[in-house]
């Protein structure tokens, strides 16, 4: 289930971008991811407790319990905070969740932030599990919980984006097939678009695009008085076309990226 | 003129890589060379018109997308404070945490109240009667409690301190931070915590007098108190504040009132955090110590003065001087 929402965020320059902000349920897989490497950290320490302590002193059980309990009160409330503050806004759970906490406006968030956020965990837990922060969460588009809320903060989404590579004909055109074309096409821009998501969709079966393309290549072939092959090629060689003419005119473009 | 946005991706694409490697270098980007510095300014300018251009043509999502977050995580990185100095923690000792102590005086005072009293009522009621005592624990605590301050003045075991001093650590700090946090309840949490608290040591301290061991306790109890107790009160203080800043907002929403505060949330209960540590300390080392109690009285007696020192005077600009 997959609950995350867009936010809009306005610079200083009044310039806007938007953010993932994470719903709950990633929020909860970090949490249970995190407090498993609370738990690991824990029993590692007792381990070294009992290996270092174990021979050498009379009273190694009070300096065993007085480590125990003193490691437990660290991670207990000094976990979230440490790595907050030194991994600029995540935590090992956080990571594997590509989530990250940031202040409402994008920007980093401090050491203050973290403390206030973390604290409040307490009052997000309430009654149990995390109820309140979740009732709380709901309320808002940004899905603070309390301690977000006191804080200023939000947990954000950082996939990182790759972009399609572009529209490639495969094969590449022969020059009979471009033959077929009017030396000139034009097409308007929300059409160009419309083919040009067509052909550069990843997500979508071969069988469905073709389908798509059944119904859309025959208005164009129509329109241009030419008989469509395959209706995929033929969108393709009309957007090779359609756009064809003004690749030619790109070296303005990258004299300026050279320079 | 680009017109495609493959044309566009391939014009730009450099410029994006290069941003994304900077950016990859040091999430601040006052920790790069100054160089780079200018050089990333320039770069997140780009790509802010980029973004723009992209949104205004329409261009696929995946483009968009790559543009929003990496021009987000430069200007992230651009206008941002480092997220920590050290600096920071000597400020809020020598002043930031006295000073907010005194600008929320009357949470203070309230919190003090709602935890003292109690504590007086629970003494008075255990000192009169078990029966009221074992109403409010278990009757099997006030026996052990009772029993624990018969043998006191022995001193412990070796290694005992330092694992009673853990335990005041986890425990009592643990305290302060749930008396602090629930507060946020509109302060309720908070008034129910200190009422609560405070009940529980009048009730053990009435307790203990009436079986005969009040002296013990008292000793025991009055060189780390003055820190202890004070810390309580002022996390106590502290989520009233919170819970306040939500109920009188001023002419701020309810959370931006509460924002408004965050300094003195804060410097609060860090310091009452600090002072529990102290606590801890003193409660784990000194206080059951087998030094003979008219020194500890004066030893507990130096302490209330230092505490309420710190509070009253830590932190105030010199009548000559000016400190910011």
């Amino acid at each position: 289930m997959q609950l995350d929402n867009t936010v809009e965020v306005e610079t200083p320059e009044h310039v806007r971008f938007r953010f993932r902000v994470a719903g709950p349920t990633r929020r909860a897989w970090a949490y249970l991811l995190d407090l498993l490497v609370r738990i690991a950290i824990l029993l590692a320490l007792e381990i070294v407790l009992v290996l270092v302590t174990g021979r050498h002193l009379r009273s190694a059980k009070a300096i065993l319990s007085g480590g125990t309990l003193l490691a437990l009160f660290l991670i207990e409330w000094g976990y979230f905070v440490f790595f907050e503050t030194l991994w600029n806004g995540t935590t090992p759970g956080k990571r594997a969740l590509k989530l990250r906490v940031v202040k409402a406006g994008g920007y980093p968030l401090s050491f203050m932030d973290s403390v206030l956020r973390n604290l409040l965990r307490t009052a997000d837990f309430l009654p149990l599990g995390y109820l309140l922060g979740l009732f709380v969460m709901s309320w808002d588009s940004r899905f603070a919980r309390l301690g977000d809320r006191a804080a200023g903060t939000m947990v954000v989404i950082e996939d990182p984006v790759r972009v399609a590579p572009p529209i490639a004909l495969d094969p590449p055109p022969d020059p009979t097939e471009l033959l077929a074309f009017p030396a000139r096409v034009t097409l308007s821009l929300p059409e160009r678009e419309a083919i040009e998501l067509l052909l550069r969709r990843r997500d979508l079966a071969p069988a469905r695009r073709q389908e798509l393309a059944e119904t859309i290549a025959p208005v164009f072939a129509r329109r241009l008085s030419v008989k469509a092959g395959d209706p995929v090629r033929f969108l393709a060689l009309l957007h090779h076309v359609a756009v064809g003419g003004q690749a030619k005119s790109s070296p303005a473009i990258s004299a300026k990226v050279s320079a | 003129m680009i017109r495609t946005q493959d044309e566009f991706v391939a014009a730009r694409k450099p410029t994006w890589d290069e941003l994304d490697t900077l950016l990859a270098r040091k999430h601040l980007l006052c920790r790069l060379p100054a160089a780079s510095i200018s050089r990333a300014a320039s770069l997140y300018r780009e790509i802010c018109s980029d973004l723009m251009r992209a949104r205004s043509a329409g261009y696929s999502s995946d483009v968009i997308d790559l543009l929003d977050s990496l021009s987000a995580r430069a200007c992230a990185a651009m206008y941002s404070a480092p997220p920590y100095r050290l600096e920071g923690l000597r400020d809020l000792v020598l002043a930031g945490f006295p000073r907010s102590v005194r600008r929320n005086a009357r949470f203070l005072a309230l919190a003090a109240v709602l935890f003292v009293l109690p504590g007086l009522l629970g003494f008075l009621g255990a000192l009169r009667s078990r029966g009221f005592a074992i109403q409010i624990m278990s009757e099997s605590m006030v026996t052990e409690m009772e029993k624990s301050y018969a043998e006191f003045g022995r001193g412990r075991e070796e290694g005992a301190d330092t694992m009673m001093a853990s335990f005041y650590v986890y425990n009592n700090i643990g305290i302060a931070f749930r008396c602090f946090a629930t507060g946020i309840l509109f302060g309720l949490g908070s008034i129910f915590f200190l009422i609560y608290n405070g009940l529980l040591i009048g009730v053990v301290a009435g307790a203990v007098t009436a079986a005969g061991h009040g002296r013990n306790l008292f000793t025991f109890m009055a060189g780390h108190g003055a820190f202890e107790l004070t810390a309580i009160v002022i996390s106590g203080a502290a989520g009233m504040v919170m819970g306040y800043a939500l109920v009188d907002t001023g002419s701020r929403t309810r959370w931006a009132s509460l924002r408004a505060k965050a300094g003195d949330l804060f410097s609060m209960i860090t310091g009452a955090a600090l002072m529990l540590l102290v606590a801890a300390l003193i409660e784990g080392y000194w206080s059951p110590s087998a030094v003979v109690a008219p020194v500890k009285w004066g030893v507990a007696l130096l302490f209330y003065l230092l505490v309420l020192a710190y509070l009253l005077c830590a932190g105030r600009s010199r009548p000559g001087g000016r400190r910011a």
